[in-house]
């Protein structure tokens, strides 16, 4: 049995009296998937930063075999971050991709504009604008892709779907199901549903203790894909614009739209559409 | 250790392109760099006060308004250094990232450092080039001993500021006592409160003491001392310090000591930094 490559024993954190972290103990083995879910302030952000060594806390806490608050920067090389707001940076988004891809040994910035292209976001196009006036998926696109351009043995996303057009959560969840197998992920989410094709363990916490750690094995929708068409009559501009932030395309048959969507996309698609359920004459998923 | 100082090269830089890109940055240029040129267009190097004229009567009227103006410009754009970024999760980001804890402080350090001191430092040459141009006499060993004083007041501030910044949690707590430190410190220059003190008949001791301690005194004292050896254009504390330490040494102290103490306390800023949580 191989070592942990994240071991956590009996880590408390406290805020002045308050209790953030109670006594947990987790064992992340490499190639562990996790979604790591709970309500607001049940302790998941601060366990994310605690691994990432920026809170002093109570217990033992190895990354990759180091102490991640005193060998930082040795640490930090392979562990990717994605965190749940987008910082307001100030530099252009040029000098942020070189700002990254310098300090990350096994990141460089064409591999960032790579990754990021593939999420949807032309960098060059926006080179001079300074970060912070990015919209928000823009903005957690680059993060993204910085986060994975580095190849990370252990990747960490704080919500990291959140701001996300649909088509940039399909460009996303495709390549999170790309990943090499060895790489260990902890998602942070308030949903599991979203991440149940990329995950095989669930840890819930709550109140600063872990409710449930439960191993899924590897959901066979991993990736997965669905094909959708809808027939539409008297099609307005929102459907339209609906269809094409979905990135369906418009077949020959006239009002009718074609495209694929995640399969853990599906509830929130039906969702979408539903706005215009009264439009919809025809509706087929498979 | 060349990887370190290439991790500070990049997070210099950056804050440094961070800087000049902020508005604060653009008053500062133009407070300092007009200064300059309005005290050339008023005709100051053409009056003549207390024996001061041409380009040394500027030089001192210019120090002078550093002492008043850069002091506290440096505490409120440096205060905000390490709690700014700590309140606006940017800290959280940067710290993500293979960056060492000194390399992300000194490196924040030295960027204030080069953007405060390039533009005083700059003006003051702008001065001078100003001053050969229109054929003035130029007291080349004042304009030296001035770049060296105001490289050394910028970094005593910037090493308050930053002792400030990891200090606290909060921007407005952080310019609420930047603001608290820069009057206690006003307060203490000669003028004003040791004069009170003198005339209270305090002892003589506590004054110097009190007086050195205060790096706007031993800035301020210095800048004078240069034109007027026998300080007998400011205040009573003056001549209590120079005949303690006499005029050669009073003007190596008034570079030592704000230098020696900007590194002390950066140096305190960056132990509490990196003992407590980061964000």
């Amino acid at each position: 049995m191989t070592d942990p490559i994240i071991n956590i024993q009996n880590i408390s954190k406290k805020f002045t009296r308050h209790v953030v972290l109670d006594h947990v103990n987790l064992e992340i083995m490499q190639g562990d998937r996790i979604a790591l879910i709970g309500l607001n302030g049940a302790g998941k952000t601060t366990l994310i930063r605690t691994i990432l060594g920026q809170y002093n806390h109570e217990g033992i806490l190895s990354v990759a075999g180091g102490e991640p608050r005193k060998d930082r920067v040795e640490i930090l090389q392979h562990v990717g971050f994605v965190p749940q707001h987008s910082p307001p940076i100030q530099m252009s988004v040029q000098e942020l991709i070189k700002f990254s891809g310098k300090l990350n040994k096994n990141s460089d910035a064409s591999a960032i504009c790579e990754i990021v292209d593939d999420l949807g976001f032309n960098a060059d196009d926006h080179k001079k604008k300074p970060f912070l006036k990015l919209s928000g998926g823009m903005k957690q696109k680059l993060l993204i892709a910085m986060a994975l351009a580095k190849k990370p043995s252990v990747l960490i996303m704080d919500e990291p779907a959140a701001n996300l057009d649909p088509a940039g959560r399909k460009a996303f969840f495709l390549r999170l199901s790309k990943i090499h197998r060895e790489t260990t992920m902890i998602l942070s989410s308030h949903r599991v549903d979203e991440l149940l094709a990329l995950i095989n363990r669930i840890i819930e916490m709550d109140h600063g203790k872990i409710v449930l750690d439960e191993r899924t094995g590897i959901h066979s929708l991993a990736g997965h894909l669905v094909f959708c068409k809808l027939k539409i009559m008297d099609m307005t501009d929102p459907i339209k614009k609906m269809m094409e932030d979905w990135n369906f395309q418009k077949n020959s048959e006239d009002c009718c739209y074609e495209g694929q969507i995640m399969d853990v996309d599906r509830l929130r698609f039906l969702n979408a559409i539903s706005h215009f359920a009264n439009h919809i004459c025809e509706l087929n998923i498979r | 250790m060349k990887e370190t100082w290439n991790i500070l090269y990049v997070v210099s830089l950056a804050d440094i392109r961070e800087s000049i890109r902020a508005k604060w940055f653009f008053i500062y240029i133009l407070i300092f760099g007009g200064a300059v040129v309005l005290l050339f267009v008023i005709g100051i190097t053409e009056s003549q006060v207390l024996g001061f004229t041409g380009l040394s009567r500027l030089l001192v009227t210019y120090i002078q308004l550093c002492v008043a103006i850069l002091p506290i410009f440096i505490l409120i754009t440096t205060v905000r250094a390490v709690v700014g970024d700590r309140e606006s999760n940017v800290l959280e980001y940067f710290l993500s990232m293979p960056i060492s804890l000194g390399a992300y402080f000194w490196g924040k350090l030295l960027a204030k450092f080069i953007v405060v001191f390039l533009p005083v430092g700059l003006a003051l040459l702008g001065a001078v080039s100003w001053g050969i141009i229109r054929s003035l006499s130029i007291p080349w060993h004042s304009v030296g001993y001035y770049i060296l004083l105001l490289g050394t007041l910028s970094w005593c501030f910037l090493g308050i500021g930053m002792l400030i910044s990891s200090l606290v949690h909060k921007q407005e707590w952080a310019l609420g006592l930047a603001f608290l430190v820069w009057l206690t410190l006003l307060i203490f220059i000669d003028i004003i409160m040791i004069g009170i003190l003198l005339q209270n008949q305090v002892q003589e001791k506590i004054i110097i003491t009190i007086s050195l301690l205060n790096p706007l005194q031993a800035f301020r004292t210095g800048a004078i001392l240069l034109f007027d050896p026998d300080l007998s254009a400011i205040g009573p504390a003056s001549y209590v310090i120079l005949e303690a330490l006499g005029y050669e040494g009073f003007l190596t102290f008034s570079i030592l000591y704000p230098f020696g103490l900007g590194w002390f306390l950066a140096w305190l800023g960056y132990c509490i930094f990196k003992r407590g949580d980061l964000v």
